[in-house]
């Protein structure tokens, strides 16, 4: 109930989107707080994406409204303290004329005034960014040459080079092999607990929700929010949202 | 071989051409990456409306040119994010458009003559020392705009979504890229010609991209192209008295291939 008094990151209330009279989101309200570890699954075309597009003022809702820490989206210009790594970010055109330093030092790009240059705060930030991220020893190697995970980590290490309060991740795991998303999920975990990162990480995979996550919304057109993950992915819940039998989840779930 | 800077105009011709070397290369290296490249051909065709209307009217065509670019620059910028219409083919109605508009406007003004040969294909002998100040002045405007938001347009180019999420302005940014590009077109059509820009403004990048290193060191590979190609190219163009358009771009367009084959896997 102490989270009620502070300002949430997120504040979304009633928020609709349609698309030539067709629903993609209809009524969504939720919160999100500092320091929250929150993950929104669905289905594909469920609505996942739409719903952070418009978190992130990229669409314009139909109806409803967004706050971010307290201010309406079009007054808000505090940009650096989020952090976006959206769901194309792993398919990186291969040409793109960019070594992973590159991508990083654009992390701090927005936070640099017009007539100012690259100082050592910002190089020491981009450094800090890529040891977080384990991938300093790659800083001049092509974006266009690196393995998913390495990618998808470049992308995360771009993000965080802004100093963000609040990570958000599109289907981060999108091309990236299993051993590198359990490193993956160790490392966003570390984030949220040792650097006070508030983590919303969007996936339509169920099999891939981490342990350690606080909450959980789950997005079909409409959301519905789960305080306790592990006792709230039951069956019948997975079957609604998915439309299909979801047994085998389940199972899945309990073993842990 | 100096003996060619022992004329008045070569040295005209060097001075603008070199210049335009820098301003087309850089430009370039963020329409390439914006997949842009089609917009520069575009607005070499706007250009050439204003030099139309500059020759019929009798005001300086290059004056007449910017101003119309600019203008043309805005409406594929304003249609592009207004409108639900794919960009390639706001262009192509556009290039077509205003081509078809200089050809009307100078067959109607009696102009159609050798002054807008050199237009379309570039002349070293065609440049003033009007010509030489207005490059000069409007080119550095250009210049400066291009560098001091370099690092924001890099982002851009890379992927404009996340650029905004991060808090770049990127519909002013694209507007301002936009614009630049129009100024640096229409500068460039007495040395280059509007047919033939475009090509200055792509090609090097192209080349540039072929030995797949980073930001700043494809800008310099794409400079050194563009750079050699003009000094190739007008030197060309005096000795065997061709447009110097087309010598320039034949030359970048042998950096070109031997790019690829360097590179090829």
């Amino acid at each position: 109930m102490q989270l009620k008094f502070k300002v949430p990151i997120f504040d979304v209330k009633n928020l609709s989107f349609s698309v030539r009279g067709q629903d993609i989101l209809s009524k969504i309200s939720l919160e999100i707080y500092n320091g929250e570890y929150v993950a929104i699954i669905g289905p594909n075309g469920g609505g996942k994406t739409t719903l952070i597009r418009m978190l992130l003022g990229l669409e314009k809702p139909t109806s409803g409204e967004v706050r971010l820490f307290g201010k309406k989206l079009k007054n808000f210009n505090e940009w650096h303290k989020i952090g976006f790594v959206p769901q194309r970010a792993s398919h990186v055109d291969a040409n793109f004329p960019a070594t992973v330093e590159d991508i990083v030092n654009m992390g701090r790009v927005a936070k640099r005034g017009v007539f100012t240059g690259f100082s050592k705060e910002d190089s020491q930030m981009v450094h800090d960014a890529m040891k977080k991220m384990d991938i300093v020893q790659l800083k001049d190697k092509m974006v266009g040459t690196l393995s998913g995970g390495q990618r998808q980590r470049t992308m995360i290490a771009r993000a965080l080079a802004s100093s963000p309060e609040i990570l958000i991740l599109d289907e981060p795991n999108t091309g990236v092999d299993a051993v590198s998303q359990q490193r993956f999920y160790k490392l966003l975990s570390k984030l949220n607990k040792e650097e006070n990162i508030t983590i919303v990480f969007i996936t339509h995979d169920v099999g891939v929700i981490a342990d350690d996550i606080g909450r959980l919304f789950t997005i079909n057109q409409k959301a519905t929010i789960c305080n306790n993950p592990k006792e709230a992915l039951s069956c019948e819940d997975m079957t609604e949202l998915y439309g299909i039998e979801a047994h085998l989840l389940h199972n899945h779930k309990h073993e842990h | 071989m100096f003996e060619m800077f022992e004329y008045d105009f070569m040295q005209r011709a060097f001075v603008a051409g070199l210049f335009i070397a820098v301003l087309a290369s850089i430009s370039g290296t963020f329409i390439v990456l914006k997949r842009y490249s089609l917009m520069s051909e575009t607005l070499a065709h706007s250009a050439l409306v204003g030099v139309a209307v500059g020759l019929v009217a009798g005001y300086n065509p290059l004056w007449v040119a910017v101003v119309v670019a600019i203008l043309s620059a805005w409406l594929i910028e304003y249609l592009r994010s207004s409108f639900s219409l794919y960009s390639d083919a706001i262009l192509s109605i556009i290039l077509s458009g205003s081509l078809a508009l200089a050809v009307i406007i100078v067959s109607l003004g009696g102009a159609f003559n050798n002054s807008l040969f050199s237009y379309l294909f570039g002349s070293i002998l065609s440049v003033t020392d009007e010509d030489v100040i207005t490059i000069v002045i409007f080119g550095s405007l250009a210049l400066a705009l291009l560098l001091m938001f370099s690092k924001e347009l890099y982002f851009i180019a890379y992927d404009e979504e996340v650029a905004q999420t991060s808090g770049i302005r990127v519909k002013l940014l694209n507007f301002l890229l936009v614009t630049v590009v129009a100024i640096i077109i229409a500068l460039s059509i007495r040395v280059v010609g509007s047919l033939l820009i475009g090509a200055l403004m792509v090609i090097p990048t192209a080349a540039a991209l072929q030995y797949r290193v980073g930001f700043r060191n494809t800008m310099l590979i794409s400079l050194f192209f563009a750079l050699s190609s003009v000094i190739f190219g007008m030197t060309l163009s005096y000795y065997f008295s061709l447009p110097s358009g087309a010598t320039i771009v034949l030359s970048v367009i042998a950096f070109f291939v031997i790019s690829l084959v360097v590179n090829k896997k």
